[in-house]
């Protein structure tokens, strides 16, 4: 029995990092498959037929929720449960728990994927999980704040780093963000339904995957350029900057309905000072980077971080423009606003996140990757990838915009933009392709014949501080 | 103190948060209530030929809202009145969309007949070549006629003050609109003038748009983005400033042409009191091929030599 336990709910140090690492990269096959099928769909609409489970609206409720929940937020708590204890000099307080969490967040994506793809959804952008899965998201994303709290107040060093600030507002904030955002068990009336529903809907980015992505870049960067963060204060700045700011732009997706115009004058003001932080963040990186550019050539996790640092700049400069009524007049509704999503989640957290993992699964297992040449192949699929997605949905957006705004009917231009939508799909099959060396060099890296550890595990787990 | 300076930041944390929930999300429950307005959506209506409210939850497990938005702009000069705060109380959970991949449904309800709208969930591509809408085949007849029910009741209170809108070079209200309307010397509802219409219409605008304004004639076949259907009881809202920048402006994008760079102004007036006579109660629809216009076979008459060459510049 104490077999039994040890074997699922482990007490090793490091396990719950690396399984929550693992099943991340599961889901992001899945999510990342689900995306492409219904790019697919997209050009080819009588691609399927007759089956509810592949038609396009609940491939992509499944397509969003396993990237967000399942690969990004599953990443994002193995990238937690390494940085915190390293950055404390301790262990985590409690790998069993981390280990329950994990099994609680899977049980929640297998549901999450069975309800989704028949379409039991509450309806609502982002928040689609049922009632259960909504409790058990919580009841997870709880017990990693306690754990990680738990950690942090048994640290072996005073001084808090940067980014167990990020780390810690994020916990302390997102199970919060999370439940007022579900709004499962109250019922609002339309537009105030679609208030919360954007606070929620811009919060889990601007309070879970900005801030942690973040965190985990002032984590990294510093080690792979082996060089001191430029400046602590401008740190400190940024991270109250975010704080402040990210929190009440919600409204600014929802400008142009008739909800109060005070609310999208705070949600408008504050995406447009959202700037501060974001340029704060970015030259405290693009500082501590000075004179080290070179290094991208050989480390390839030094790359992806350093990519995804300028696809921040591009989403963070791209989205106060969007908020602003001129601009978001022209653009709402339209292709291009799903290009800065990407941009934002796929190009700047997923590069990061995967930076962080090639960072730390070496760390966490003690065995070296198995080969660079895959590494290298899918940075350039998933970066040539990303790059052909991101110019196909701008353009296409910029056509849409051009529609609605002369005040055609959309059945008179929504052929024009096939082509757009097909070449996505090519980049969907890039983007996915990538993802599927990805894990198959960790599968090699793992279980592969080639790669026994050379030093037991825990040996590697205790790296020196940079 | 470090522990102190710990300490601090998490208080901050916390109620720097708190305070932004307050503004942005308690203070607008309190003080944004809008009174329901008599144009409000009240899908949950007793309605004998379905469940508007179980159509309403297909709608929304079916995901229409992923390319559907249910609310109207300003610019959105097709998609009928102006929505208002209080039209949306009982929308629980809204359906106002972020994105259009499709029209916006907001005035849907009786655009077109249920026969129509469950034909087209079925196979978008037979009634609109090009469409990217999924087909939703798979729906049971229960679902569909219910999800059909609730579309028909989309909008169908809100009053129609004014519908389609030209830009405002064509209006009234700007300097260019007036110059525009002073001259105008065509009375568009008059039967003379939409008579004289007919003849241009038959000559330039025909070969697409079908003899009977069925979008059926002879090149309509070859398009991709096939010709408007002037049967389509939606032209009805069309205001003759409307119809005029149509003609006026072509459709870009379309095969749909300028016809300023070609037509006079008085031309295009007599062509909007012919187009406003096209309008049916019921769309006609065109849904075979049989039914499009034929060319018919030019008889060329025999010419002498003589005729082939006629001579320019005077007799
Ligand atoms: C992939 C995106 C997509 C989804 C999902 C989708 N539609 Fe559409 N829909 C379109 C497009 C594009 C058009 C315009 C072309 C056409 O009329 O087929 C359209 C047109 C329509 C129209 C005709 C509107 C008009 O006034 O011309 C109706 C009604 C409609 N859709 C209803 C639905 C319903 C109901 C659902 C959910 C069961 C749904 N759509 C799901 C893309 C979509």
């Amino acid at each position: 029995m104490s077999n039994l336990l040890d074997k699922f709910l482990s007490r090793e140090e490091g396990s719950a990092s690396r399984n929550f690492l693992l099943s991340a990269v599961w889901w992001s096959l899945w999510g990342m498959g689900a995306g492409l099928f219904a790019a697919m769909e997209f050009s080819n609409p009588d691609l399927v037929h007759n089956i509810p489970q592949f038609s396009m609206p609940h491939l992509r409720m499944w397509h969003v929720n396993a990237v967000a929940i399942g690969w990004l937020s599953m990443g994002y708590v193995s990238s937690i449960f390494y940085m915190v204890p390293n950055l404390c000099k301790t262990k985590l307080y409690s790998e069993r728990l981390g280990n329950f969490t994990m099994w609680a967040w899977n049980l929640v994506m297998v549901a999450a994927m069975g309800t989704l793809l028949n379409g039991n959804t509450e309806g609502r952008e982002y928040a689609e999980l049922g009632a259960i899965l909504d409790v058990l998201v919580v009841i997870a994303l709880c017990s990693v704040t306690f754990n990680i709290v738990m950690t942090v107040a048994h640290r072996k060093v005073q001084k808090l780093y940067v980014s167990l600030w990020y780390f810690l507002g994020s916990l302390f904030w997102f199970p919060l963000v999370y439940i007022i955002g579900q709004r499962t068990f109250v019922a609002l009336p339309g537009l105030n339904d679609a208030i919360v529903g954007w606070f929620y809907g811009h919060n889990i980015l601007g309070m879970w995957f900005t801030t942690v992505g973040v965190g985990m870049m002032y984590y990294l960067i510093p080690r792979f350029t082996q060089a001191p963060l430029y400046s602590h204060g401008l740190s400190m700045l940024g991270f109250w900057g975010i704080a402040l700011f990210y929190a009440p732009t919600g409204t600014h997706h929802i400008t142009q309905s008739p909800v109060p115009e005070w609310l999208k004058a705070i949600a408008i003001i504050s995406s447009i000072f959202l700037l501060v932080p974001v340029l704060t963040v970015l030259t405290n990186f693009f500082m501590t980077m000075k004179g080290k550019w070179q290094m991208v050539v050989t480390d390839l996790p030094l790359r992806f971080a350093a990519t995804s640092c300028i696809f921040y700049l591009i989403t963070c400069t791209q989205g106060p423009f969007q908020a602003t009524r001129w601009v978001n007049w022209y653009l709402h509704f339209t292709q291009w606003v799903v290009g800065h999503a990407h941009l934002a989640l796929l190009g700047t957290f997923s590069f990061i996140l995967t930076s962080a993992i090639y960072y730390m699964l070496p760390r966490l297992t003690g065995r070296e990757w198995q080969s660079q040449g895959l590494i290298r192949a899918h940075y350039w699929l998933k970066f040539l990838g990303f790059g052909l997605m991101m110019t196909s949905l701008t353009i296409a957006g910029l056509v849409q915009s051009a529609g609605w705004a002369m005040g055609i009917p959309v059945d008179q231009w929504v052929i024009t933009l096939v082509p757009y939508w097909f070449l996505r799909s090519i980049s969907g099959v890039m983007i996915v392709t990538g993802q599927c060396l990805f894990a198959y060099n960790i599968y090699q890296t793992l279980f592969g014949a080639a790669s026994a550890p050379e030093s037991p595990p825990k040996g590697k787990l205790k790296e020196v501080a940079a | 103190m470090n522990g102190y300076g710990y300490r601090l930041g998490a208080i901050g944390i916390v109620t720097t948060f708190f305070i932004i929930i307050f503004s942005t999300v308690l203070m607008p429950m309190v003080i944004f209530k809008p009174k329901t307005t008599t144009s409000a959506n009240d899908y949950t209506v007793e309605n004998k030929t379905g469940d508007p409210i179980r159509g309403r939850r297909i709608y929304i497990r079916e995901g229409c809202f992923y390319c559907h938005t249910q609310f109207t702009r300003l610019q959105d000069r097709e998609y009928g009145p102006l929505v208002k705060a209080g039209d949306f109380n009982y929308e629980t959970p809204h359906q106002l969309g972020t994105e259009r991949t499709g029209p916006d449904l907001t005035n849907e309800g009786n655009k077109y007949s249920a026969e129509w709208q469950k034909a087209h969930l079925i196979q978008p591509r037979a009634l609109k070549p090009g469409s990217i809408m999924p087909s939703f085949s798979y729906l049971s007849e229960h679902d569909m006629n219910d999800l059909v029910v609730y579309l028909q009741t989309l909008g169908n209170k809100r009053e129609v003050k004014a519908y389609v809108q030209p830009p405002d070079e064509y209006l009234p209200t700007t300097l260019t609109g007036q110059e525009l309307l002073k001259n105008k010397h065509v009375n568009t509802s008059g039967d003379a003038e939409a008579n004289a219409g007919r003849g241009i219409y038959t000559q330039d605008c025909a070969g697409c748009h079908g003899l009977d304004g069925r979008g059926n004639g002879p090149n309509s076949i070859s398009l991709t983005k096939k010709p408007s259907n002037f049967t389509r009881p939606f032209f009805k809202q069309y205001s003759d400033e409307m119809w005029f920048y149509r003609i006026s402006e072509g459709v870009v994008g379309t095969r749909m042409p300028r016809w300023n760079l070609t037509l006079s102004e008085e031309q295009r007036w007599y062509l909007v009191a012919y187009l406003k006579t096209l309008q049916k109660d019921v769309e006609e629809t065109v849904d075979d091929l049989s039914q499009v216009n034929k060319p018919e076979q030019i008889k060329l008459p025999k010419l002498s030599n003589q005729q082939y060459e006629p001579h320019h510049g005077g007799h």
